[in-house]
């Protein structure tokens, strides 16, 4: 709230509160001690240090390489996550990690300060919106004569008039800028003036939206719904797991890519989503169009491979007949990628993808099946598939019917993000209201001198403001319209 | 239109080159004059107290115009090289770093229109003159946009607010340098330091909406495209730590102590974080690489 309060308040209330010189007993030190907290949280000067404190965390942040929520939670991923950087940090990997400098954004420190300068937000607006409102509604018109002495913008003509017609012109002037002005009258005339009232309300806007957009991540993270791994091979449908019911299916999957660059072009997933077995949205999902269903959106992130089998059992009734994503490392501990079939028996088929054209054991064009008892770790039996040719796999038969492909979504349902919308539509639009109208504030007194009259005019502006200001352009028109000649 | 483009970014390498030679052929005859009245010669002196000589004030209208030609050909630079790629200035540092350029020197003509301070082109003509002289050294073949850059809108406007943020916090580093660099009570023909103080607070005034709206716009884009509007990417955090920084000398400009010398400083500061989060893609060792979508993020 920088600009309304460039100067001391009018007000002395507010200074007198010094220590009286009493007897100090035990309420009256709880007293000051409450007085000095609020004191220290309404302080500028605190917001202000905890801001430049918190920039120098997120400059360690964003030089210093720092976990996912994941590698953060888990110790096995945290480990690998150090070894990683061991090499670029040596023997410094350890310090910098109980410091917590790869997690800093969930470190004690910074939480600490979030916290603190999200305190001072909230006491330093409670602080000034009396204040604030007084201002705006019931100012104070009758200022006293020492204000004009010492205003930081101040200025006293004499004008050769009476003062019913030098506050006529004068307030013709700030009629004409559109000032709103009050008056008083006790012999001397006090004039108030005031343009954008109720600006120190977009100021306060401004610093409540912070408040805002915390709360609506706090509450994005705490009952948020977030799935960052997705895979859902081509013709395969999945739960969506978002809600009851909700399954997606994906129809196609395509990437396509430049022919002169073979820069990535596009990736799209053609997706259909399925309620209780009926379809309620259908979208082709791209990079920058996300699709929202009942509040959850679903968004494209990666793909991969993926292989379509056909499982029968020993009957001939098919157990499985879907896409498999080959999304994760093989379990002979090669290059190959894998995909996992879990089937209704509770044992499992695992399903290996070709590395390639050098590839002598699983050429391209061919799967290799392994099947997995329910408990056992070394698989039954296991095959090499042709396409289209079933073979006998345990007591199954198995068929590698095509090559596919997988999506990745990512879901997420974050009921915070409205907060945090209308946070940053406030925090935009206060601030660029506040600075783009501040609010301005005169007060004149007219008193009688012989046949004419003393104007005297004072502000709250910068004492040193040189440029020319909004100040002197008023006065520079008060001078003008007070030389004009009077209306007979 | 490529080729167009750079004609035009040549040339305003010029005007920017030849400008800065004008206004710094203004500041020297200013400084003459102050000498010349000190010594008890005819000058003039101006409503804002520059003292001017006999040419200063032609010299410091050339330099203006210069400074406009410089400004007209960046931005025809731009728009043909929009019209050749088909969307905004979003898809290399080349065209990122010609935007900024055109920042700089928009928002400085602008001051320059408002506030008559010339002696500032000295700092925010060269750092347009470096911006664009980066960008030749740096490749400008057009490439096709990756997935997650198709969003022409929304990254444009995105560019075209954050460029007028950056220009106008390189006016503020501009008033805030030559206020540090000044001695005691101002001399060198320089503008009074209550003047660079208030210069260097109007720019940040302009600024600070406008490097908000980029923030905001930035995390519309992440929502968008990734889904989730805010990540900790370093280019993000360095983002904050310059709205972070610019937001607490706001408030320093009305705390007692902080005034004049320290919240100059903090623009200085602030300024080294604008450069930091530009140049932060091409050292940042973040998860996204702002040139495109890896496969997995």
């Amino acid at each position: 709230m920088a600009h309304e309060v460039r100067t001391p308040p009018l007000q002395p209330a507010a200074v007198a509160a010094g220590p009286a010189a009493a007897k100090t007993g035990f309420m009256d030190r709880v007293d000051a001690a409450l007085e000095g907290l609020w004191h220290l949280l309404t302080s500028m000067r605190v917001a202000m240090v905890l801001m430049i404190l918190l920039a120098a965390l997120c400059v360690i942040g964003s030089l210093v390489i720092q976990m996912t929520a994941e590698q953060s939670s888990n110790d096995a991923l945290r480990a690998d996550f150090l070894s990683m950087v061991r090499p670029r940090f040596g023997g410094w990997t350890n310090v910098m990690d109980t410091l917590g400098l790869f997690n800093i954004f969930n470190s004690v420190v910074f939480i600490t300060l979030v916290t603190a300068l999200m305190i001072s937000i909230t006491a330093c607006s409670i602080h000034r919106v009396p204040g604030a409102w007084r201002t705006a509604t019931k100012p104070r018109v009758d200022v006293g004569p020492g204000f004009f002495e010492h205003a930081p913008q101040r200025e006293s003509i004499v004008v050769h008039a009476s003062s019913a017609e030098a506050l006529d012109r004068v307030q013709g002037v700030l009629k004409k800028r559109h000032y709103r002005t009050l008056i008083a009258d006790d012999g001397t005339v006090h004039l108030y003036a005031d343009r954008f009232r109720f600006m120190a309300f977009a100021s306060l806007a401004g610093h409540v939206a912070l408040l805002l957009i915390l709360v609506g991540a706090i509450i994005g993270g705490r009952v948020g719904y977030r799935n960052q791994y997705f895979p859902v091979a081509e013709g395969t449908t999945v739960p969506t797991g978002t809600e009851a019911g909700l399954q997606l299916q994906l129809i196609d999957f395509t990437d396509s890519y430049y022919s002169t660059t073979g820069a990535p072009k596009d990736y799209t997933s053609q997706v259909v989503l399925l309620k209780d077995g009926q379809q309620v949205a259908a979208q082709t999902i791209r990079v920058n169009e996300p699709m929202t269903y009942n509040g959850a959106t679903y968004y494209q992130r990666s793909f991969g491979p993926a292989v379509a089998v056909t499982v029968k059992d020993a009957s001939g009734n098919v157990v499985f007949g879907e896409g498999v994503p080959l999304d994760r490392a093989a379990p002979d501990g090669s290059d190959r990628a894998a995909g996992v079939v879990q089937l209704p028996s509770g044992e499992m088929l695992a399903v290996t993808g070709t590395d390639g054209t050098t590839d002598t054991v699983i050429q391209p064009g061919q799967v290799q099946v392994a099947l997995y008892g329910s408990s056992a770790s070394a698989a039954t039996d296991a095959k090499i598939f042709d396409q289209g040719k079933p073979q006998a796999l345990g007591a199954y038969t198995v068929t590698f019917d095509r090559e596919a492909k997988y999506t990745v979504l990512s879901i997420s349902r974050d009921p915070g993000q409205y907060l945090v919308w209308l946070g940053a539509l406030m925090l935009f639009a206060g601030f660029t209201l506040v600075f783009l109208l501040p609010q301005r504030r005169v007060w004149a007194r007219i008193s009688s001198r012989g046949a004419g009259s003393v104007l005297s005019v004072a502000s709250l502006g910068r004492r040193d403001a040189a440029l020319g200001t909004d100040f002197d352009d008023l006065i520079t028109d008060i001078r003008t319209a007070l030389q004009a000649p009077a209306q007979a | 239109m490529e080729k167009l483009s750079w004609y035009f970014v040549i040339a305003s390498i010029l005007w920017t080159g030849i400008a800065i030679v004008l206004y710094l052929a203004y500041a020297l005859s200013g400084l003459r004059a102050a000498r010349m009245r000190t010594a008890g010669m005819e000058t003039t002196t101006t409503a804002m107290g520059i003292v001017s000589g006999p040419r200063t004030a032609a010299i410091g209208s050339y330099a203006t115009i210069v400074g406009w030609l410089a400004v007209f050909t960046l931005f025809f630079a731009l728009v043909f090289r929009a019209i050749a790629t088909g969307h905004g200035p979003f898809q290399n540092m080349y065209e990122f770093s010609l935007a900024f350029a055109l920042g700089v020197l928009v928002t400085y003509m602008y001051f320059e229109h408002k506030y008559h301070q010339r002696v500032l082109a000295l700092i925010a003509m060269p750092v347009a003159l470096a911006m664009m002289l980066y960008a030749w050294t740096i490749p400008s073949t057009i490439e096709p946009l990756v997935p997650a850059l198709q969003n022409n809108l929304l990254l444009t406007v995105h560019v075209a607010v954050a460029i007028i943020a950056y220009g106008s916090f390189a006016i503020a580093f501009g008033a805030a340098l030559l206020y540090t660099i000044q001695p005691e009570g101002g001399r060198w023909g320089l503008p009074k330091p209550q003047v660079l103080d208030e210069i260097g607070y109007r720019a940040v005034v302009v600024g600070y909406p406008f490097l908000t709206l980029t923030i905001i716009l930035g995390a519309v884009w992440a929502n968008t495209a990734w889904g989730t509007y805010w990540s900790w990417d370093p280019k993000e955090t360095a983002s904050l730590v310059t709205w972070l920084i610019y937001g607490a000398y706001l408030h320093a400009r009305v705390v007692r102590g902080w005034r004049g010398q320290r919240a100059a400083w903090l623009l200085i500061i602030g300024f080294a974080a604008v450069l930091f989060t530009y140049f932060g893609n091409l050292f940042f060792g973040g998860l996204h690489s702002y040139s495109g979508l890896s496969n997995n993020q």
